[in-house]
């Protein structure tokens, strides 16, 4: 809801030109009315329309810096012959009509090229910049015919009293948290030019190799191609740019030059996506970065968390090992304790806080006490497991006893685990477990099958069922049962969804007399995990939020205490890979330039970064023009059952090129430039 | 197979087939200006634009699959308006300079400008002043640049270069070289090739002729063994009286083919001689008086044939050591395979997803085998195996593992292949046994290939379904070549792989097949065709008697793919030829392409006349040139031999290798091409030689001096040694590597 003056914005038709302001009509989207603290908004313009927030805009100028912004905005552009001339000619025209001299047949000639640049360019840019300038010159005539026939510049047009702030953006990088410009990456798979592919990846995303594999992709589900048939595999087509790099031995391809030293030390607490990302475009900015990893091995949770069969550790080492290249320096086995926090806040021109969330919440149940043994929690389990599996590190004499082990890994067989949960960690358990070949794996969960698809992906929730994972829905641990402190079984209660008479959420309720016992040797609770944030000196007083993690703005990601940043887990709370990335990427571009001038700012394209994503960009609604339906997603093939089940061998193959090429061609290339004026 | 319509009619396509394709295969036109059929779509002129009844706006026929009953519609009176307005944008500021633009008469914008009628600036932009670009051989004028993208995706995409890219910047986009201020290429010239207009051109022939004067005459590249179609471009010189022709350039049908450097530039090696009685009866007598003919394979399958029925009739001995090599090698082969000619081709290499290469520096061997790597590793996602004692730069961005074993273990390496690749398969108790009594032990640590190194070979291909093992030259001449032919033999037959071999020298394969040829004796009278001898004829070196070079000559070669290729005359020679020889010493024939038909069909030649032979491509890149040969059987009488001592190579070895666009005497004298003679060796070689870059030095047993240059991109003791400037054809005779003593003449 925004208060404006004119809009047509996705097809609304707001005109409160001439209405007292008490009685204009509000507009329904969250247009960034607000550009930032210090200042107003004229007008927005976009691919979709326009909205004017005050009277006083000089609307002829306004569509001749939205036509200028296709020019700037070259890197997406210049792909095809409408664009490149179309918007050239655009600009041209407008400008002199703008400048006092214009003549009528230009407006006939902005129509038509416009007209062209619809129906046949490449790239949305070019089929929905005329899109806003026939709005205006439609509801505007009268200001563009003005300016003509007196032969005079519009009003502003010698007037350096506006700012214009544009933004690339499409449908899929808005949605991505580390607005990764995917469909740059995917035209880099569509030229067969794979390192540009990695380099755009690269601009915000460090992480190739992982996020060509283990993101949940929010990126997909606001892909614009859903509209048609099916959305694109985005997130695997990302994986080619990082296999050309490795494949080939080249060194790493980075996004741009790395910039000279500042002279600046920044220490970064955690080397998980967050720490590392965050270390990568510091390091790119010229800033000295040390690493400080509590565990023996780099890389945090996607490297002991995430099993070696989603994500093999010799490609997440290689995107580790990008971030090494750059001169970042990685100090293992240290936990940072308070005291070293004291000190490094002297001996650093910033610290970034990326521990992520390594306790595991309990499931509270009776009984639920941390010494009987075979209750152990999600994150120490997948920790001893990856540990053995991928580095070779195995099970110390005192944890073998806890776990009651009789080997130096966690071997499962002829046990029975039971895991409680729901997402992401609670499959990797139950996966694992298959793998250390227990006998018997059941997942609880209180919801049902669908809220689990939704929470992980139907892929996951499949194969874990192929793999012989047992999931129990709409259950809860009730009761832990032990005898001399050794786990015996569990009591499970029973829940169904009752629907509300009035209408309102259906509630889970326990259905009395259903309750069964089932014997087991393990509970693993991977319901949630919290953040161990006994490292912060208390005296600093650092805020948190009401989940117990550290409070930033969301935005710069400063905590309370100037200077001391956060990202990733530890701020949000347990989320994905790609969500620590974007964070830690924007605290890194925020540090960056707090190490040198001790200010906190936003660049203008995060300030456009974040008004666009409160406005969203993809609209489910739009019906696609210029493609054919009907061309059918492909899907990379898949280990079988027998092939997977019992080793670490990684589950999914990549597309093969011909299954790439075919899903970058269904690319549209939504590109959107969206403008502000204050 | 998908059916659908276009204007009604009923189509079809294969799966993987665009609206495009499917249209140009029924026969219809739909308009476009950087469409390329060898790559992908650049996507970027939006001419092709067609309306379907499943979409509501206009949707690109270049990308865009068809869906099953689909009805297209490809020429309505909306799309021709847009396709129109796409031609006048086209048309802005484009400069008015057709009368000197080399592309006019030829240019794909003077043609659609011309078909879509757009006779004025209908759009206007301001005007920029842009440079013109100076990269050596090609120059390029943005301003004449309609940014079709053809030329950064060929040279990406299926030379490998990956040398040019696009600068966005809307309408200030411009091709600027990658990663450097200027083109650093290995130019190939495609680019020049495939600029629909005037913006990239050939800097020498540029303002040189235009495009309608020129008299194009097809013919077949005599500088490797892949035989790549071109055209040599002809004109007279003057307007004078008999003045005479002369090639001004070379092009090639570059929709469906790719030419190299070589090719393309280095194209004026032609000599001329008039006709002396006197000499001609010497060089019979020679002939006469012969106990032998020496010649090289720079030569046609006619004059081959001639020199075979010289032989059959003066009873002379016939040399050719480099030919012979190929023959005994293709012999081995042929008694465990049981057939005269290997499965593969350079186009089995360009569809593959994986592909072996062992034995040869094939980029600068033969560049069409590089380039049909290149296109499988970019559209296949190839994944390459190269092997060989010295990585190659060149292929860094095709090769996804390179494995480098010691000089002269080729066969210890092609036996631990041969066990690696045949895992698994079905074969019989005597193969099996061999394979499991190899000493991998002994053959792992004398080759310098570690297991781990073959494993992740069996790993990087076990998804692969279209496999092809390249084997290159430095096996034919090796002392242990038939036991290596057998091998390669073997895991052709028994494995799911294609082979493909590559012999140096244009007509290496036809010579082999027409020839008897004589293991080469240190005997006297020897006449030289293009070789050393006591009597010389021929185009290189220093001959006697000069006979036509092979721009010259109307006749045929057999090139890797085991296809018959015509070759034509570009300019006319005046002197004697090597027929006129063969007449006076009795021989029948008229001409020398009378013997085109002759040619041995028990070899798997056909019966065809010479003026009967094909040399074009089809509208849809249908190959009509000359014919394929038949694949023969042969005898399986082959035993394998156990692996012999693996022999080593210690101290300073020179590997001969020619450098980027150069092979021979031929390509030695052009005026383009640039003649690089340096030994080049890495820093170690340079330590452990004792020489510093720079230095010029002489080899031992090796006539003349050299200057030495580090390279950079060479790691290990093993330099390279160009042989394209020696006197004769450039082909090394005997094995490639070779311990040299190296003195140190002076800085």
């Amino acid at each position: 809801m925004s208060k404006v003056y004119f809009s047509t914005w996705r097809g609304e038709q707001i005109n409160n030109i001439g209405k007292p302001e008490e009685e204009w009509e509000i507009s329904a989207y969250n247009l960034p009315e607000q550009y930032n603290e210090h200042a107003h908004s004229k007008a927005f313009i976009g691919w979709d329309g326009l909205a004017l927030f005050n009277p006083d805009v000089d609307v002829v100028r306004l569509a001749t810096e939205y036509a200028a912004q296709y020019q700037v905005y070259s890197e997406a552009c210049g792909r095809c012959a409408p664009g490149r001339w179309g918007g050239r000619i655009l600009y041209d025209l407008l400008d002199k009509i703008a400048r006092g001299e214009g003549a009528l047949s230009d407006m006939e000639h902005l129509k038509e090229v416009s007209r062209t640049m619809q129906e046949t360019s490449k790239c949305e840019i070019g089929k929905t910049v005329p899109t806003p300038l026939l709005d205006l010159m439609n509801h505007f005539e009268a200001e563009f015919v003005a300016c003509i026939e007196s032969q005079k510049p519009s009003k502003h047009y010698h007037m350096e009293d506006t700012n214009y702030i544009a933004k690339i953006t499409a449908p899929c990088m808005d949605a991505c948290p580390a607005h990764v410009d995917i469909p740059a990456y995917i035209e880099g798979v569509r030229d067969l030019r794979f390192d540009d592919s990695l380099m755009a990846t690269r601009q915000t995303m460090p992480l190739a190799h992982t996020c060509g594999r283990v993101c949940p992709h929010p990126c997909e589900t606001e892909c614009r191609r859903s509209n048609l048939d099916e959305p694109i595999s985005i997130m695997e087509l990302k994986r080619l740019g990082a296999d050309y790099e490795t494949d080939h031995g080249f060194g790493f391809f980075h996004p741009y030059a790395q910039k000279p030293s500042t002279g600046k030390k920044v220490a970064i607490i955690g080397s998980g996506p967050a720490g590392l990302t965050g270390a990568y475009y510091l390091a790119l900015d010229g800033v000295e970065v040390d690493v400080y990893e509590e565990l023996p091995v780099l890389g945090g949770e996607v490297a002991v968390g995430v099993p070696e069969y989603r994500m093999p550790v010799d490609k997440y080492n290689q995107d580790i090992e990008a971030v090494r290249d750059l001169g970042v320096n990685f100090i293992t086995n240290t936990k940072v304790t308070a005291e070293m926090m004291r000190q490094y806040e002297n001996d650093y021109d910033g610290i970034l806080i990326a521990t992520g969330t390594r306790i595991s919440k309990k499931v509270y149940c009776e009984n639920e006490r941390a010494e009987i043994q075979g209750y152990w929690g999600a994150i120490d389990f997948l920790d001893k497991v990856n540990l053995e599996v991928k580095y070779g590190i195995m099970v110390p004499q005192a944890d073998q006893k806890q776990h009651m082990l009789d080997k130096d890994y966690v071997d499962l067989t002829g046990k029975t685990v039971v895991c409680v949960g729901g997402g992401f960690t609670s499959m990797d358990v139950v996966r694992c477990s298959i793998r250390a070949n227990a006998a018997k794996v059941v997942m609880i969960y209180r919801r049902d099958e669908r809220t689990i698809i939704n929470n992980t992906t139907y892929e996951e929730y499949h194969e874990a069922v192929e793999e012989g994972v047992e999931f129990i829905f709409h259950s809860a641990v009730a009761e832990m049962r032990d005898e001399n402190n050794v786990l015996k079984s569990l009591l499970i209660d029973r829940f169904e969804l009752v629907p509300d008479p009035n209408g309102g959420r259906a509630t889970l309720e326990k259905i009395e007399g259903a309750s069964f016992e089932m014997a087991c040797d393990y509970l693993i609770p991977a319901v949630s995990q919290s953040a161990d944030l006994k490292l912060i000196p208390q005296e600093w007083e650092i805020e948190r939020t009401s989940w117990g993690t550290i409070k930033t703005n969301g935005k710069d990601y400063m905590t309370s205490r100037k200077g001391i940043f956060a990202a990733g887990d530890c701020e949000y709370g347990p989320m994905t890979i790609v969500n620590a990335v974007g964070q830690a990427k924007r605290a890194a571009s925020v540090m960056s330039r707090y190490v040198i001038n001790g200010e906190i700012t936003l660049k203008d394209d995060e300030i456009m970064e974040d008004h666009l994503r409160k406005l969203k960009v993809y609209d489910k609604k739009e019906k696609i023009q210029g493609w054919l339906p009907g061309l059918p997603r492909q899907h990379s093939e898949v280990l079988t059952v027998e092939e997977r089940r019992d080793n670490n061998r990684e589950v999914k193959y990549a597309l093969t090129q011909e299954e790439a090429m075919s899903e970058a061609d269904r690319c549209m290339r939504c590109y959107y430039i969206a403008m502000v004026a204050h | 197979m998908i059916n659908f319509t276009i204007n009604n009619q009923p189509v079809t396509a294969l799966k993987g087939e665009t609206i495009l394709q499917a249209a140009r295969k029924a026969g219809f036109y739909i308009p476009t200006m950087c469409y390329l059929e060898k790559t992908t779509p650049c996507a970027s002129c939006r001419l092709c634009v067609v309306e379907t009844d499943k979409t509501d706006g206009l949707i690109l026929s270049c990308q865009t699959p068809p869906t099953q009953g689909l009805a297209v519609s490809i020429d309505s009176e909306r799309l021709q308006t847009e396709r129109t307005n796409i031609m006048r944008m086209y048309d802005v500021n484009h400069p008015l300079e057709c009368g000197v633009c080399d592309k006019s008469g030829a240019c794909d914008l003077q043609n659609k400008t011309l078909e879509f009628g757009v006779s004025s600036q209908h759009f206007s932009a301001k005007e920029q002043h842009r440079k013109i670009e100076h990269w050596g051989l090609i120059n390029y004028d943005p301003s004449l640049c309609i940014l079709c993208e053809k030329c950064v995706h060929v040279c990406n995409e299926i030379i490998g270069d990956d040398a040019i890219e696009l600068q966005f910047g809307g309408y200030k986009s411009a091709v600027i070289p990658k990663n450097s201020d200027v083109l650093d290429c290995t130019f190939c010239g495609e680019c020049i090739a495939v600029c629909p207009v005037g913006a990239l051109v050939s800097s020498k022939f540029q303002y040189s002729a235009n495009a309608w004067e020129l008299t194009q005459i097809p013919a077949t590249c005599a500088h490797c063994s892949a035989g790549c179609s071109l055209t040599y471009e002809v004109r007279h010189t003057s307007n004078s009286l008999g003045a005479k022709p002369k090639i001004y350039r070379v092009t090639n049908n570059f929709e469906v083919a790719t030419l190299c450097g070589a090719g393309r530039f280095g194209f004026d090696f032609d000599i001329q001689a008039a006709k002396d009685e006197a000499l001609f009866e010497k060089a019979v007598l020679a002939f006469q008086n012969a106990t032998a003919i020496r010649f090289s394979s720079l030569i046609t399958n006619e004059e081959a044939l001639i020199l075979q029925r010289l032989k059959e009739k003066l009873g002379v001995k016939l040399f050719n050591e480099e030919a012979r090599a190929y023959q005994s090698f293709m012999h081995a082969y042929s008694s465990i395979s049981g057939k005269s000619a290997f499965s593969g081709s350079l186009d089995a290499i360009a569809q593959s997803d994986a592909i072996i290469v062992m034995g040869g520096r094939v980029s600068t061997d033969n560049p069409a085998v590089r380039y049909a790597m290149t296109t499988a590793a970019r559209h296949n996602g190839a994944k390459i195996v190269y092997m060989h004692p010295l990585e190659d730069a060149l292929l860094q961005n095709v090769v996804t593992q390179n494995i480098r074993y010691e000089a002269g273990s080729e066969e210890g390496v092609i036996a631990m292949l041969a066990k690696t690749l045949l895992e698994g398969c079905d074969v019989d108790d005597a193969i099996k046994a061999f394979l499991e009594n190899l000493d991998e032990g002994y053959l792992c640590a004398e080759s310098n290939v570690g297991d781990e190194e073959f494993a992740q070979i069996s790993k990087s291909l076990r998804r692969a379904k279209r496999k092809t093992l390249i084997v290159g030259s430095d096996v034919l001449s090796h002392n242990r070549a038939a036991n290596i032919a057998r091998l390669c033999a073997l895991i052709e037959t028994h494995t799911d792989f294609s082979l493909i071999v590559i012999p140096q020298t244009v007509n290496t394969v036809g010579v082999s097949l027409i020839c008897d040829l004589d293991k080469d004796e240190k005997i006297a009278n020897v006449v030289g065709y293009n070789a050393q001898g006591d009597f010389v004829i021929g185009s290189m070196g220093e001959c006697v008697m000069a006979m036509p070079s092979l721009n010259s000559q109307e006749g045929t070669f057999v090139s890797i793919n085991y296809q018959l290729l015509a070759t034509n005359v570009a300019v006319a020679f005046e002197g004697h030829c090597l027929n006129d020889i063969a007449q006076a010493l009795g021989l029948k024939a008229l001409n020398t392409i009378d013997y085109t038909a002759q040619l041995p069909v028990e070899k798997g030649f056909k019966a065809v006349e010479f003026d009967m032979l094909g040399n074009f491509y089809g509208a849809l890149g249908e190959d009509y040139r000359g014919y394929q040969l038949e694949t023969m059987d042969g005898e399986l009488e082959g035993v394998l031999e156990e692996i012999d001592d693996l022999p080593e190579f210690n101290g300073t070895v020179i590997y001969q290798c020619n450098p980027v666009n150069q092979f021979n005497a031929y390509t030695a004298r052009t005026s383009q091409l640039e003649a690089d003679t340096s030994l080049r060796g890495s820093v170690q070689f340079a330590t452990a030689a004792r020489i510093s870059d720079g230095d010029s030095i002489s080899i031992e047993g090796r006539e003349g001096t050299r200057v030495f240059i580090i390279d950079e991109t060479l790691k290990g003791t093993i330099a390279l040694l160009p042989t394209y400037d020696t006197a004769f054809s450039g082909a090394h005779e005997g094995y490639r590597f070779e311990k040299i003593k190296l003195q140190r003449m002076g800085s």
